[in-house]
Parts: structure tokens; sequence; C-alpha cells
């Protein structure tokens, strides 16, 4: 398998959100229209409806500069993916371009991989299913699985104008990213790759102007200690005992209990991982 | 632009003035970022901190409306440090030239003023002469009345710290603005200047662009790759419709439209009174000879003046503002907006729509049921009962649906082909015009008489189908050989006798040498093999005769070399005896070093030289500032506060605001989600949802001393009216000193109103009539308002 990945340049980007709309248009994605916030940034995240959000964050730097900056957040693709590992369903799997995908015909919405994202990006969202019911499945950003796996490149990338969202294998990716990260010291100093080891890598990284916790990002993410023993111990072994139905009653239990949710990923993590700095 | 998109890579300084392209023109920036990695330095001029400001490596800010102060202070800078290109200034421009001995400037006021009428009489703003009408020149720029001179005299008193006093720019972000941009004046640097309506929706809005120019004649940035002043249009096709004669005072390629006066009582007159001795206009006559071939056909001859007397004299400006104060006087019955909104977009909304109320009937042609189209409604605040106006809505196609050409910045005339047939009842903009006309000949055709006239001589021959045929539409625009029936190879060759016939000069040369039947449309040229320094020559067709950079001659040195080895052009090619390179040259291509105008690169003035001193400008030789119509300060160089060649409209809803009242400068703009007045984007869900409120950006220090809180709604007032949105407190906004004083400044977006899915107030109920001393431009961009919290 040869990984792919979306490499999206942060210190180039214009914040046009060209890559927002192409997101909605080729996903055909719902509106989701939110209340005035005060800001030019249209959604606080990422979620089921909006696959792909434009941050705008306003800061003054520790040399009395003012920076508007923008990123574009969607999935990161973890190459050790938290999600993946917590589906009991089996239904969110990578795919031999490194992408990671949801079956929704296979997903039962128990929002195991919303709680244990390391990025607060998977969400549950309306789906019309088989039988025309609408349920509550959790979505993403698939990569644009549909046009990657046709050679053509996600939406997102296709219309950026400044190609700072651009695709293709991790290898090119990276190497490409160093590339850009030196052109872009002379305006950041701060500038650094984010790649996570913590996930094993994700095959959606950035060139981020500053470092991480300028954007909310976690510094070191993982894949949550329990969600391991969990996908890889307990419930195979569970299953086995118990059978689907009390498995899956258990697991929400045990899911509300142990798995990190919400905010503080960086519990985990330490500081800004040397080899990351650059 | 001088210059095209592409060509913005070879910049080593892009200085971003009055534009805003990473919100309004997001694909440039593409050739910025390049530019920038190649270690070209982006600099962001504006009021308030933007996208582009994001991304560039020295933003200063500067109040709305310092334009001329801002630049002035960068010419006094290249000038006094001696950063500027001398070889070029003295070669290539009228720095040499002997001035009048009767021009003169004093206290803000040019030797010529009626203050009366409000205008000057130019024959002062001119050269000195020989007894053989040659102008007296000094090359050694020594002579105190040569421009060189008269101009340093001019900007004597635009010094950094007096600049700085009325932009409010702090002085060391001018200082670097002014290292980086002025580093450009050597032949191995070039710069840009990259502009839009910031620049020119002002009352001296045309000086602004002038003073930009003059700036890169002084640096030698003009003709050159990565060079130039460039406009950044707004809009896919304004450049072809500007082109096409879609300002009022102007006929297609940039003739001067007639008027009701002795200077144009006849086609001699005209002529004579509008054709220079010398340079590229001395042809003006054959394009007017050719031009009413196009229109008139057969039925022009050269012993009926080729129908001149049948074309349209106008009697008054017919600008903008001028059509709604005469609209609303009651002098003009009938209103077709086409592709337009202005009960959004123009300014002063209160009485543009009280003026539209006194129609007697009035059609709108748009994609969308626009505010304009029900500008009758109650959504509309009007009472439908008391209005008599009778409204067509007539629904137009949408660019995909239609056939035909756009030009964009760049002068890059692009054939587009219709994806879809238009939908239900829709029609192409070519099909109303051809309906029209066709429909308004049949209605006359039994008629004799002064009116009837005109319609019968019109010569309308697109085809006989409901449709015109496009084809026929772009072989009249190149023009035709009229003695052998074939298409004319360019404007090179157009006559005033009556054999040549082209639509538009500018463009005559698109659609060479084609005999009936034979298609050679080259604007549908769609080669991207670079052809060199990335000017794609065979990728559309670029005007006049497919040059991509204006004025190239001035990319090479007074031998015919480039001036950097990295950066060329054209040039001189002394074995071929003719000039070649990366471009068609814009220059005679046989003239060589010991010809005569070997050193005038700028062939459409009438000296062939870069004008730092003109008389083509309403209101001054050299750019001088005045202050806002609606300021808050008084004009620290002059006694004069306001232009004095604008034209000052008064009367109903014409109120003007005070700074006692008033004290914060307004100001406009747009946003990357949505486009104009909204029709195409705020009917767009997914655009509708990245910006689905009307908002005013402020700073946290006008919105502590206003009280007013994050996502408080507000209520933003002028002497016009007042409008309510929601507040957006921001640090991208910041108060600025002026001459010792606070100011606050506050911004918005126009693009809102009441239709569509994204609603929210009209901007333009703020904003005044009065526009610039040239264009008539609006100044949309500086007025005066007020802001508080909404109640409740």
């Amino acid at each position: 398998m040869t990984a792919y990945a979306k490499f999206v340049d942060v210190t180039i980007c214009t914040g046009c959100r060209g890559c927002m709309v192409a997101c909605k248009n080729w996903n055909d994605l719902p509106i989701d229209t939110q209340a005035y916030n005060g800001t030019y940034q249209s959604h606080d995240k990422c979620d089921g409806k909006t696959w792909n959000v434009l941050q705008m964050k306003e800061f003054e730097t520790a040399s009395g500069g003012f920076e508007w900056l923008f990123r574009h957040q969607a999935c990161f693709h973890c190459t050790d993916a938290a999600c993946e590992k917590v589906c009991p369903e089996n239904a969110i799997t990578t795919t031999d371009m490194g992408n990671v995908v949801i079956d929704q015909e296979k997903c039962v919405g128990c929002s195991y991989c919303v709680y244990n994202c390391p990025f607060e990006i998977v969400a549950l969202a309306d789906y019309v299913n088989e039988d025309g019911k609408i349920v509550q499945r959790a979505q993403k950003c698939d990569m644009c699985d549909s046009r990657i796996h046709e050679g053509l490149v996600p939406a997102c990338s296709q219309t950026c104008p400044l190609d700072a969202i651009v695709f293709g294998t991790k290898e090119e990716m990276r190497k490409l990213a160093e590339e850009r990260l030196a052109i872009a010291k002379e305006k950041f100093p701060n500038a650094m790759i984010y790649d996570p080891p913590g996930v094993d890598g994700t095959n959606m990284f950035y060139l981020l102007p500053e470092g991480p916790e300028a954007f909310d990002l976690p510094v070191n993410p993982k894949v949550p200690t329990s969600a391991v023993i969990w996908k890889d111990y307990a419930q195979p072994l569970g299953k086995m005992a118990l059978g689907g139905t009390v498995m899956a009653v258990a697991t929400a239990f045990i899911t509300n209990k142990l798995f990190n949710k919400g905010h503080g990923h960086d519990e985990e993590g330490g500081d800004i991982d040397e080899s990351t700095k650059e | 632009m001088t210059n095209h998109w592409i060509d913005i890579q070879y910049s080593d300084a892009m200085l971003v003035i009055g534009g805003n392209p990473a919100e309004n023109h997001p694909v440039s920036m593409k050739y910025v970022q390049k530019a920038r990695d190649r270690g070209g330095k982006l600099i962001s001029v504006d009021p308030r901190f933007t996208r582009t400001s994001s991304k560039a490596d020295i933003y200063a800010p500067m109040r709305s409306g310092t334009d001329i102060p801002f630049i002035s202070g960068l010419i006094k800078y290249a000038i006094d440090n001696e950063l500027y290109h001398k070889e070029y200034v003295v070669n290539y421009t009228n720095a040499s030239f002997i001035v009048h001995d009767d021009y003169k400037f004093k206290d803000g006021i040019f030797s010529g003023y009626n203050e009366d009428t409000r205008n000057y009489d130019r024959s002062t703003w001119t050269f000195k002469r020989d007894e053989d009408g040659n102008i007296l020149k000094d090359e050694t720029l020594k002579d105190p009345r040569c421009v060189w001179n008269v101009m340093k005299e001019h900007y004597e008193r635009y010094d950094v710290d007096t600049v700085c006093a009325v932009t409010g720019t702090p002085k060391e972000d001018f200082i670097k603005v002014a290292d980086a941009f002025c580093s450009t004046g050597t032949p191995e640097k070039v710069g840009t200047i990259m502009y839009a309506m910031g620049t020119t929706q002002h009352t001296v809005g045309s000086q602004n662009v002038r003073a930009y120019g003059m700036l890169q004649l002084l640096l030698g940035n003009v003709g050159r790759a990565g060079g130039g002043v460039n406009a950044m249009r707004g809009e896919a096709n304004v450049q072809g419709s500007t082109d096409m004669a879609l300002l009022f005072h102007i006929m297609p390629g940039y003739n001067p439209a007639p008027t009701q006066s002795e200077r144009h009582k006849s086609l001699a007159a005209y002529n004579e009174n509008e054709t220079p001795a010398s340079g590229y206009w001395s042809n003006r006559p054959k394009f007017m000879a050719s031009f009413f071939k196009a229109h008139f056909g057969d039925n022009a001859t050269p012993e009926n003046d080729f129908l001149y007397d049948y074309f349209p004299k106008s009697r008054r400006n017919n600008s903008h503002i001028a059509l709604f104060e005469a609209m609303y006087d009651g002098d003009i019955k009938g209103f077709i907006t086409w592709g337009q909104n202005p009960i959004v977009g123009g300014p002063n909304v209160r009485k543009e729509k009280a003026a539209m109320e006194k129609l007697d009937w009035f059609v709108c042609m748009d994609l969308f049921e626009t505010e304009t189209a029900t500008f009758w409604t109650k959504e509309s605040g009007a009472d439908p009962s008391k209005i008599n106006t009778e409204v067509f809505f007539l629904p137009a196609a949408g660019p995909y649906e239609k056939e035909g050409s756009v030009s964009n910045s760049g002068r890059w005339m692009q054939y587009r082909w219709k994806a879809i047939e238009p939908k239900n009842d829709s029609r192409s903009d070519a099909w109303f015009v051809h309906n029209l006309a066709r429909r308004l000949k049949a209605l006359y055709a039994s008629e004799n008489g002064p009116i009837a006239a005109p319609f019968k001589a019109l010569d309308w021959s697109f085809g006989d189908g409901d449709y015109p045929d496009v084809d026929l539409v772009c072989r009249e625009i190149n023009g035709y050989d009229l003695t052998t029936g074939k298409t004319i190879l360019n404007f090179t060759q157009l006559k005033d006798d009556g054999t040549t016939s082209s639509g538009n000069w500018i463009y005559s040369g698109f659609y060479p040498d084609a005999a009936p039947g034979e298609e050679k449309n080259r604007s549908k040229n769609r080669d991207n093999v670079d052809t060199g320094m990335n000017n794609y020559l065979n990728w559309s067709y670029a005007w006049p005769l497919n040059r991509r950079i204006l004025y190239n001659r001035a990319s090479a040195d007074l031998e015919g070399k480039p001036w950097n080895s990295n950066n060329e052009v054209i040039w001189w090619d002394n074995a071929a005896g003719s000039w070649v390179g990366h471009d068609v040259p814009d220059f005679g291509a046989a003239t060589g070093p010991t010809d005569p105008g070997w050193k005038n690169p700028f062939i459409m003035r009438p000296d062939g030289k870069g004008e730092l001193f003109t008389n083509g400008m309403t209101d001054g030789p050299f750019p001088e500032h005045y202050e806002p119509y609606e300021s808050p300060v008084p004009n620290a160089f002059s006694s004069v506060q306001l232009n004095p060649a604008a034209r000052i409209w008064t009367g109903d809803y014409n109120d003007k605001g005070d700074a006692k009242d008033f004290p914060i400068i307004g100001t406009t703009y747009r946003l990357s989600e949505h486009w104009q007045t909204g029709p195409m984007t705020r009917n767009n869900k997914w655009l509708a949802e990245l910006m689905p409120y009307m908002f005013v950006e402020l700073s946290e220090e006008l919105a502590a001393e206003k009280g007013i809180k994050e996502k408080d709604k507000v209520i933003v007032s002028s002497a016009r009216g007042e409008i309510e949105a929601y507040a957006m407190i921001t640090k991208r906004f910041r108060p600025y000193e002026i001459q010792g004083q606070k100011v606050h400044h506050l911004g918005m977006p126009w693009h809102y109103g009441y239709q569509g899915i994204a609603k929210g107030s009209i901007a333009n109920y703020l904003t005044p009539h009065i526009g610039d001393a040239n264009t008539m431009i609006p100044e949309y961009k500086a007025f005066l308002c007020n802001v508080r919290r909404a109640e409740g």
C-alpha cells in the first residue's frame, strides 16, 4: 500500500474558503447556517454536516505583531486511527490509499468514534438508510474517496487557488512540506510541520505558521490508551462471550467512563515533539 | 492592467493599495505567492487589516482617502534619497520638458481655476516651445522650470512626518514600505502596484491612480515584466465592457463620446478637436470612420459624414449619480437595468429609490429578482399604492448559458462557449439586444423624421435568427476590408475613407483576414505552452495586437537591451533590424536606434514620453491632496478642503454630514464569499452559509467608548440615513492618530439587501452623492458616520 496524503500549507492560505464550498458541493452536504458569532468564521468546528471548516484566528505575537491565520480543518486520516480502533461494527476502515472511510450502512451511530477522535472531527449526522429512514450516522471527510480512487485529487485541493492544499503520496508531500517550511521560516520563524507521531502520523498534515497551540490543536495527540486496550483486547473477547447487543450496552457505559471526551486530548501528550519541530 | 495576472510572479515588490486581492481576486494570490517564493515582498497598505494584509511581508495602515499623501510621500522619499531610476526618468518621461511660464500652483489651486464653474482652464498645463513648435527641454534636469524641478517643488510639502500625520500611518511602517518599494528604482529590480476600487471610489480617485503611475515612472517600473500599474477588475468582464463603451463618456475603444458642444458639432469639428498631431491617437479619424461604417453600414458614406449626425450627442453628464439626480428631477421617465442592482450598489440609496419611484416605466433584466426589481415592494420600505411605475422583469441567462467573450483585467479576450441551455424563459444578453434592435427598427420602418432616421440607418446584419449570429458580431468588432469582404488584418489597416469598418478598433486583429465562412477567432486560442516569460501568446487574444505588457519598449534600455537579463520582455535585434522577444512589441517593430522616436516608449502620448506632468486630467497636472467630501479633519496641505473640480450635488436627500454629529470615518468593501450586490451569491446557499449576516467591523477602542459588546446589534448612521447590523469587534481595526487627534473608523460589506437567502441592511443608505472630478465614480470609500447600540 502506498499512503497518500493531503498537505495543507497554512502559511500561504488566504482564507478564501473555496475549499469549504467545493467540499459541500462534491459531497452534497447540507446547509447548516450558524448563529452570528462575531467573527468571519462560519462554523466553530467540523461536524457531520460540514466536513471542512476554515478556522480564522486573530492573535498578537510575542513580539507585538498581529496575525490573522487561516487553517483548513478536516479529518486528519491518522495512520493509527482511533476511530477505526474503537468502532464495534468495523464500519471504519483505512483504504489502500491511507484515507479513513466510514461505511454508512455498517455504522450503527454508537458514537465511540466521536468520543475518541483526538481532533474532534467525526460527528453524527442525518443519513437516509436503505429503508428510506433518517438515522444518525458517523460522518466526516473521507478525503474524497470517490475522487482519489479515480485518479482525481480531493475537491478542496482541486479548488484551492494557492495550491495550499496539495494531494500526492505521503512521501512526495513530506518532501514538498520540507521545501515549503524553508520558505515559510522567513515570515514565520515559529513555522513547523504538524504530522503528529502519537497517531503514527496523519495523511492530512500541516505546515503551521505557529505552534499547534495557536490553532487549538493538541500538541502531541495520541490514540487513547483505553481505546487501544478496548479495541485490541477487551472487545474481541467480550463479543465472543456476551454477544453483540449486550456488548453494545456495556460498550456505551465503558466509553462514557473511560474514553477521552471533548476536551483535554493533550493530557496524554507532552510538550511539542522535537522531531516535528524541524 | 498594463501587465497581466500571471506576470505578477516576476515582481520584486508588490504594493497592494486600494485593493484586497486575497478576498476579491483570490486566484491572483497564486501569482503573488510565486513572486514571494522568489523573494518578492508583498506590501499591503489598507485602512484595515485584510486577508491580503495577513499574507503581507509589510502591512501599513492608512486612513481611507489619503492615497495621494501616502504616494506623494513615496515620490518625495524616492527623489530625496535618489532611489529613482535616473536613466529611465530622463529618457522615457517628460521630466526634462520646460513647463509653460504661466503654470502656477498656490495653496491647493492650480493655474486656470474658475471658482464659479468649479472648472480648470488647462491651457497653462503645457510646455514651452521654440518657434518651430518643438518642446524646450533640459536633459540635465537643472532648469528650475523643467518638469522634474516643478514636480520636486510640488512634493516638497509631502515630507514623511506631515504625510504620516495625515494618513495616520505609523512612521516606522511608512519607512518600511518606502524602503521596500523604492528599492525597485534600479535596473535590476522591478515593482508592481495592484489596486482596485479602494483607490478609485474617492473624489480624487483618478488622481490616486495617476499618483501610482507617476511613482512607477520614477522607479522605472512601467513596461517591464513584474511591473506596471495594475487595476484588478472586480467582475469577469469589466475590462471588456469598459472597452466596449459601458461608460458614459467614451465610445468603443476609448474615443470620447460626442457631446452637444461646438467642439463636436460635426465629424470634422470632432476630429479636429479630439485628434492630437502626433502619437497613436493621431489615427483617431480612421477609427471613427470605421466605427460608423460598422454602425450604419452602407448608409454611412464620406459624403454624409458617415452619419455622424445620427449618432447620439449627450447633453448632460450621464454618470451614475447624474442619471439618478435627473430621474429624481423628473427628467428621465424610463429606465432599464441590465445586470445592475443600484438599490444595493448605488450611493445614497434613499435618494436613488425615491428617484425610481417617479419613473413611468422600469425594466429589470437579471438572473434573480433583485432589490432593484422589487424597489416598489413593502419589503423595500416603499408604499406600493403610491407608486405608479410600470415594472417589467426579464429573466436573464447565466454565464454558462450563453456564448461570447469576456476580457479579463490583463486585457485577454477569452471566448466562452455555452455549456447548458438557459432555463425556462430566460434569454442571453445577446438575445435581448438583438431583439430590442430588430423590434425598434421594425417599429420605425414606416416612419419618417429625425427620430426614425437613425433607427432606419442602423445596420443590424447579425443573421435572421431569434438569436444573433455571434460569429458575425465578432467579425464586426474586428472590422472588414470592405473592398474585399474579408475581415481586416488589424487596426493598422483602418482608413478614414469608408473602405474599412471596425466596431472597436482596439480589438481589431482578433479575427484577422478571414473570408466569409472561414473561422479565425483568436479569442478561442487555447495553447497553454509558455511562449516565454509566462506570456502565453497563443492563449486567447490580448488587445492591442496581442500585446501582454503595455509600453514594453520601456523594458529595454537606451541600446534596446533588457534592463536586466533576468527580466527580459523585448529587445532590439540589430541583425534582424527589428524588435524581438517574449511579447509583441508595443512599438514600431522596425524602429531602430537611428530612427526618430527610438526613445519614445509611450506611443499613445503625443510626445512618446511618460507624463510626470500632464494636461489630461480635469483637476490638476499633479495629484494634490484634498480631503474626502466628508472628513473629520482639515486639509493639512492647503486651505482647500475638497477637490476644487469635484461636482457638488445639492437638493433633496443630499445632506452633508458634519464631524460634530458624525465623527467616525466609514468605509465599505467586499468579501470573498459574496459578489457585488449579491444576487449571484446571496441566492447561493453554500455561499450564504459562509457569510450569512450583515455586520459592521469596529475596533475594541471604539466599541468600548460606545458601550458596544461582541455580537450586539448596532445602528450606523450618516447624514443620509441609518442601518442596523451586527457588531464585529476586532483588532483588525485600530483608531488612527491624525494630526494629534484620535480618529475612529469602521467598515462594512456592501453586499447585503432584503432579497435572497442571506439578507441584511443595505450599506449604501449611508454613502453620499458625490463623485470623482474626472470619472464621477462615487465616493463610497470615505464618509462620516456614527454608531450606537441598537435598543432591545
